[in-house]
């Protein structure tokens, strides 16, 4: 005789309104759904990862308000009223953003597992401080985990962007 | 997957104590999440409640207060790091809220979920009890307030009494002329040791110091014996002190093996996080 498996209920859902990538997502999530389930297996964004699932790897870095998130360790009520950022989110009509083009460039990864959460993480950071240096985008990055070792490389791409923003910075000084 | 629980929004300090005193061990408080989430995912947690003490207002803010400061125990560590006051008046603080966990992690925990949690390997303790900073906790009975030293008891053990929770941290400013280190070892994400040290020089002698040690026990101390020791000897006598100091060192922190290192790993680091942050601290410290 078979017996039946039932799905687990869950006990509380919350209306909200989630802001993804420019559009808006409104309807009720269970409280003890997280950011990264929500983005994946809810609306098929599947550029953020599942690696480590305890904060420590990077791989599902998305922005919250523009601020670094684990997605995999928020829960998704909490991005309620907010602006959630993917790696999907990054390209605007269709052109990547200077971060990505750059990883492009430098070959800044091997397998690509973490490099969602690399180019989220980079982005927070360059929003921040547009031109960090070495020490800084290294500080930043620690806990941004890449199992094929092209931190050289990802620093190369970032080093790349800075370059780009301190350029147009001396051009805009000169012009003064 | 987390298991499924039910999220409770008090409004005030008095609301939240109300609910854990109602649901009591079937309930734990939710700040961040950055550790509680952790734990209820590897199942060693599965509360029916979480309380979400984020829409507390009183919890939220960082104040000047009777000439020290007075942070919300929801404060994340983000904040904290970046706050000019704290920058310019303690970065002591800033320094160590600067090195938690990483980026997500600073910007999703918070000061108060962190003290609570008591993980012996953390990093903002250590300099709170240089600061001889105070806790403020509040329940239903109202509020008192203790130093952060009688608040941490052990590993994962703090002072609060069933139906209470920590509302506020307050911590004065180091008088002038004071410099501060903090030295942090670190092989994996939390810090394998921690030293902080506040000292003020007059010339090559140590005048005044405070110094305190995390991570190789089980929990944050401050080491008054220790600082007994060295005041008002020179700095190459107070190292030679700090040197000869393992046996006073074993007694106060009791060291314990784990993953991060061995007791005795720990305690021989020690010696050195301290001479180097006394060294710094006598040079001036860390600026602003």
């Amino acid at each position: 005789m078979t017996e039946t498996l039932e799905p687990v209920a869950t006990v509380q859902t919350l209306p909200v309104s989630i802001s993804v990538n420019g559009q808006e997502w409104s309807g009720e999530v269970p409280v003890e759904e997280v950011l990264l389930d929500f983005l994946r297996l809810r609306l098929g964004l599947t550029g953020s990862k599942r690696s480590c699932n305890s904060e420590v790897c990077g791989a599902c870095t998305v922005l919250v308000d523009g601020r670094p998130v684990s997605a995999c360790n928020y829960l998704a009520f909490e991005a309620g009223g907010r602006a959630v950022t993917t790696v999907e989110g990054l390209a605007v009509d269709g052109r990547l953003d200077p971060i990505q083009e750059a990883f492009v460039d430098q070959v800044a990864a091997q397998c690509g597992f973490c490099t969602s959460g690399q180019l989220m993480a980079t982005r927070a950071l360059l929003d921040e401080n547009p031109t960090p240096t070495y020490d800084q985008m290294a500080e930043w990055l620690s806990g941004n985990i890449c199992r094929c070792g092209t931190y050289p490389a990802i620093a190369r791409a970032i080093a790349q962007v800075t370059r780009a923003t301190t350029a147009e910075h001396e051009s805009i000084h000169e012009e003064a | 997957m987390l298991k499924p629980f039910r999220l409770l929004r008090p409004g005030t300090v008095a609301e939240a104590g109300e609910e854990l005193e109602r649901h009591d061990d079937a309930a734990a408080i939710y700040a961040g999440g950055a550790e509680l989430l952790l734990l209820m995912r590897q199942g060693l947690l599965q509360p029916e409640y979480l309380i979400d003490i984020k829409h507390i207002p009183e919890l939220h803010g960082i104040r000047r207060e009777n000439g020290g400061i007075s942070i919300g125990a929801a404060v994340t560590h983000w904040d904290l790091e970046r706050d000019g006051e704290i920058r310019k008046h303690y970065p002591l603080l800033a320094e160590a809220e600067s090195h938690v966990g990483n980026i997500r992690v600073r910007n999703q925990g918070t000061l108060g979920g962190n003290l609570c949690f008591a993980d012996p390997h953390a990093d903002p303790a250590t300099p709170l009890l240089v600061l001889d900073a105070e806790v403020e906790l509040g329940s239903t009975r109202g509020s008192r307030v203790m130093p952060l030293d009688d608040f941490l008891l052990g590993m994962y053990e703090t002072a609060l009494e069933p139906g209470e929770i920590l509302a506020r941290v307050r911590v004065e400013p180091l008088p002038p002329g004071w410099g501060v280190a903090y030295q942090r070892i670190e092989r994996f994400f939390r810090p394998t040791l921690n030293a902080a040290v506040a000292a003020r020089s007059g010339g090559n002698v140590v005048n005044e110091v405070r110094m305190a040690v995390g991570c190789v026990g089980p929990r944050a101390v401050r080491l008054p014996d220790l600082e007994g020791r060295i005041r008002g000897l020179t700095v190459e006598d107070a190292v030679e002190a700090i040197r000869g100091a393992r046996e006073l060192l074993e007694e106060v922190l009791m060291p314990v093996d784990d993953l991060l290192g061995s007791a005795a790993y720990k305690l021989d680091i020690t010696v050195v996080a301290l001479e180097r942050a006394l060294r710094t601290s006598m040079m001036g410290g860390m600026g602003d």
